[in-house]
């Protein structure tokens, strides 16, 4: 039950007004918000894809700056030894004394230990000549004997290029036997002084790591990176050299040498790379960077996150201040309905409403409350004019005195004079004088039961002097409720009605038998006799107008039955009860308080 | 007022879906985001830790450099010797004890292992055998060099310098261990006829010395042996080691397996005609990728060769061969 009426509640709840403008605001706010999501999302991912294109580019310049310097500044260590005239003496002059080479060969090897010991990112230091003469380290090192550096490319592409300077990819320095490092070898051809031709090569072996740590460095988001390739695509660095040597990883370094785009995005993979690639002039080189498209939407999920939970929060927040402003907006609305439901139930003096708003609903309110005051008006006027109404009807009504009557009073009298009966003419006379007094004398529409009965009694004296041989009759009244008011002339008319009807019809003498007295919160009068009485298709009509006989121009009963309850209400009234050969009996019932109507 | 109610509760309705779908929405992807970030914790055990095992140490970087790039936290646990089996299953004990998600093991012996390893099963721990098999089928992968394949490669490689009356020795590294089995088999299956002409195969439990020692007994035994095959850096090595003092290099060819830069320079010396390298790199990197795998309930192989190569002095020099005989990443100054 307190279910249900809960149900009821919020069902009713979701159908106001109120709850209509807070649903509607929000979804234009949903709907808003998730195209401004949208938009700000797609703009946000495109500007985090910039934004990680650029500092890619920056990342991968650095990088190559830093090894362009790095690289430069092993040349410029290289040139001092290559372009120096002791090696090119001690490799390619023949002539001189072993003296002379000997001292010759230190000052090279305490030259090349310099270089060593201060740089410990040089590996080896070797100079080679096509003659078969060289030098290598501090001078105890030799040369392979299984590989002939004549044979190397690096070895080769020195002497040939026309700078006469290269630096090489990553390799195995195999040519220094127990060596076996990964290296970046910087070669510089040497000149015979005598023969001006590049007869030999002077190179620096770099630790592989030298290179390594520059790049290793850079990471780029989570998984990104980068590494260098050559000019001819060959890996210099990459930090998963080993997996891509093995066969599990493999770069689009065909795609990356062909572009010439700024970037590149590779989505041949599980996870899509966006490449960044800038060349060095000085290496040939290019540092590529690699960026997983991963990293960047995994920024994206986080926009996008923060984007709905504040969405979310904000969401909340609309829901909460809209349901406050639809429930304000709405007041007015609501104090109207509640006043409607009063004035739907009649009660007009709560109906009116404050005007709270100086808008539409302040002037609907006015009119609504202008509105009433008028209805109030006219109730209340319709209700006097029903009072109006009632009470001349009831004037016309009491005025009907049956002119039968009169003149048959009338007639006795003479009668009665004729025949010298004095004493009944006087009584005749002046009972139907204080008859005619009563009935004129007051305005009032109620009077005590006292009176009525006294009435009763100056009518039954001229009647029962007509009908002396006809009837009798006799009253017993309780004398508490003498002072009871009931309407006048109610009793008159069904005595007159038992007479006529009930008594004059029989042959015998009859009894006509006056009763009164308390019955709960009600008086009743009871008027019966043990006439002829009536049948039940008379009985039924009894009160019906059109079969009243009028013809006596009498008050009929149905006439007071009508006054009673125009007067008491419809509960009370006149009760008749009658069969025929044994008489009628016919109750009033009013109430002993009147409530006022 | 009945349409107005309708049309309240629609909005009413559209309004809870959005919702819904909005949170429905980051909390997926709030959880996605949680599975990329989480971290796996794996254990790798390798046969040795040996720092001077150029086999071992790439095996080891291949499976570090693995587990970067899947954001997996690995830690290396083992014993300093291959033979150290009690040592090795002390080990896995641990390692079960540090509730991994995964465990990748190469295990020194084809039984002694298994009862502990169903243990790490039974714990809800991934276990990817590395190497070595083990006498049962458990674990969720095996990721291994085919040595049956590469044995019969290093047999059929040294036909060519045997003939009728030829006397083959064969240094092993641990009897009953799956490498050593199918390495052994696959070398008889690859001398073919000339399998009958082994003399002797013993075995020198991954110790140089030990197989410095049994190779001079061997050659004291059968002087006129002139074929010797090693099956692992150790025992080849410590063969070789022993041929070059004798000075019997002329009169004994020698091949092998693994390589390491004293291996190579033996080859260099042309001590060894060839060698069978091994890809540890990829082993390692494989390996836990099929345990990254597992982890995650994807689809794994239940067995991968990682591959294996066969160098000899004329191919040595091939830019991919140096890449695989010198590794980059172990490399110390």
């Amino acid at each position: 039950m307190k279910i249900n009426n809960l149900k009821k509640h919020i069902f009713r709840k979701f159908r106001s007004t109120q709850s209509t403008m807070m649903v509607s605001f929000s979804l234009l706010m949903v709907l808003a918000m998730l195209i401004f999501l949208f938009i700000a999302l797609r703009h946000t991912r495109e500007v985090a894809f910039e934004n990680s294109v650029e500092a890619t580019t920056a990342i991968t310049k650095q990088v190559n700056d830093n090894i362009d310097s790095y690289i430069e500044s092993m040349e410029n260590i290289a040139a001092v030894v290559a372009n120096g005239t002791e090696l090119s003496m001690y490799l390619f002059n023949d002539e001189k004394s072993d003296v002379a080479e000997t001292t010759n060969k230190n000052r090279i090897i305490s030259q090349f230990n310099t270089i060593r010991d201060s740089r410990d990112d040089i590996s080896n230091i070797a100079a080679v000549a096509d003659n078969g003469k060289y030098l290598v380290n501090d001078g105890t090192d030799t040369l392979s004997d299984y590989v002939n550096i004549k044979n190397q490319r690096w070895y080769q592409t020195t002497l040939s290029s026309k700078s006469g300077q290269v630096v090489s990819s990553s390799h195995v320095q195999n040519v220094i036997p127990s060596s076996y490092k990964w290296v970046i070898t910087l070669s510089k051809a040497l000149i015979n002084h005598q023969t001006a031709q590049r007869e030999g090569v002077f190179f620096v072996d770099l630790n592989y790591e030298s290179i390594s740590d520059l790049c290793s460095r850079n990471r780029l988001g989570n998984k990104g990176y980068v590494f260098i390739l050559d000019e001819l695509g060959n890996v210099v660095y990459h930090p998963k050299m080993q997996l891509m040597y093995g066969g599990l990883k493999t770069e689009n370094i065909t795609g990356i040498m062909e572009s010439d785009q700024p970037y590149l995005i590779d989505d041949s993979g599980e996870d899509s790379i966006i490449y960044t690639k800038s060349v060095s002039d000085k290496t040939g080189w290019s540092v590529v960077g690699a960026t997983y498209a991963s990293d960047l939407l995994k920024n994206d999920t986080q926009t996008q996150m923060i984007y709905f939970v504040a969405m979310f929060l904000l969401l909340a927040g609309v829901l909460l201040v809209s349901s406050f402003i639809s429930k304000e907006i709405t007041r007015p609305i609501r104090d109207l309905k509640d006043s409607m439901v009063l004035v739907e139930k009649g009660q007009f003096l709560e109906a009116s409403v404050e005007v709270t708003a100086n808008n539409e609903l302040g002037s609907l309110t006015k009119s609504f409350n202008s509105m009433t005051q008028q209805i109030q008006n006219l109730m209340e006027e319709n209700i006097h004019e029903q009072k109006e109404k009632r009470r001349s009807e009831m004037k016309a009504l009491q005025a009907q005195i049956n002119p039968h009557f009169l003149y048959n009073t009338l007639d006795s009298i003479i009668w009665m004079s004729e025949a010298g009966e004095n004493e009944e003419v006087v009584l005749m006379t002046s009972a139907l004088a204080r008859l005619f007094r009563q009935a004129i004398s007051n305005d009032k529409e109620e009077v005590p039961i006292r009176e009525e009965i006294a009435y009763v009694k100056n009518y039954l004296t001229i009647q029962k002097m007509r009908y002396k041989d006809k009837m009798d009759f006799d009253m017993r009244i309780d004398p508490r409720i003498e002072g009871i008011p009931i309407i006048k002339f109610a009793i008159q008319p069904l005595v007159e009605n038992s007479i006529y009807h009930g008594l004059k019809l029989k042959e015998e003498k009859g009894q006509l038998l006056i009763t009164g007295g308390l019955e709960g919160e009600n008086a009743y009068l009871e008027v019966s006799d043990n006439g002829v009485g009536m049948d039940t298709e008379t009985l039924n009509h009894i009160f019906d107008e059109k079969k009243n006989d009028y013809k006596r121009g009498g008050v009929g009963v149905n006439n007071v039955q009508r006054r009673l309850q125009l007067y008491y209400g419809a509960d009370y009234g006149i009760h008749y009860e009658s069969k025929v050969g044994i008489g009628t009996k016919a109750r009033i019932t009013i109430p002993i308080e009147r409530e006022s109507l | 007022m009945r349409k107005k109610n309708r049309a309240n509760l629609i909005g009413i309705g559209i309004l809870l879906l959005a919702l819904v779908t909005i949170s429905i929405y980051v909390f997926s992807a709030y959880r996605k985001e949680q599975e990329r970030e989480r971290e796996y914790h794996f254990i790798f055990i390798p046969k040795t830790l040996d720092p001077q095992n150029g086999f071992w140490n790439s095996l080891i970087e291949g499976a570090k450099l693995g587990a970067s790039e899947n954001n997996i936290k690995i830690t290396i646990m083992g014993t300093y010797s291959e033979g150290d089996v009690s040592g090795q299953i002390e080990k896995v004990k641990e390692a079960i004890a540090l509730e991994p998600e995964a465990i990748m093991i190469a295990s020194t012996s084809t039984v002694a292992l298994t009862p502990s390893l169903k243990e790490a099963q039974a714990a809800g721990i991934q276990v990817v055998l590395v190497d070595s098999k083990i006498d049962e089928d458990i674990g969720a992968s095996v990721v291994s060099t085919d040595n049956y394949k590469a044995g019969v490669s290093l047999g059929e490689y040294a036909r060519r310098f045997l003939n009728g009356e030829s006397q083959i020795g064969m240094v092993g590294h641990v009897q009953g261990v799956s490498t050593a089995i199918d390495r052994e088999a696959g070398m008889r299956e690859g001398l073919g006829e000339y399998e009958e002409n082994i003399k002797e195969v013993v075995f020198c439990d991954s110790s140089y010395e030990k197989a410095y020692s049994l190779t001079v007994e061997m050659m004291k035994k059968y002087p006129e042996i002139d074929m010797i095959m090693g099956m692992n850096e150790y025992s080849a090595v410590g063969a070789a080691r022993a041929i070059r003092d004798l000075g019997l290099t002329e009169q004994v060819k020698m091949v092998g397996f693994d390589n390491s830069i004293e291996e190579i320079q033996f080859l260099e010396q042309n001590i060894f005609s060839a060698i069978v390298i091994q890809k540890p790199v990829n082993m390692g990197y494989l390996a836990v990728e099929q345990g990254f795998h597992a982890v995650q309930g994807k689809k794994i192989e239940s067995y991968i060769d990682s591959g294996s190569v066969l160098i000899n002095q004329s191919n040595m020099y091939l830019d991919e061969n140096q890449r695989l005989l010198y590794p980059v990443t172990t490399q110390e100054d």
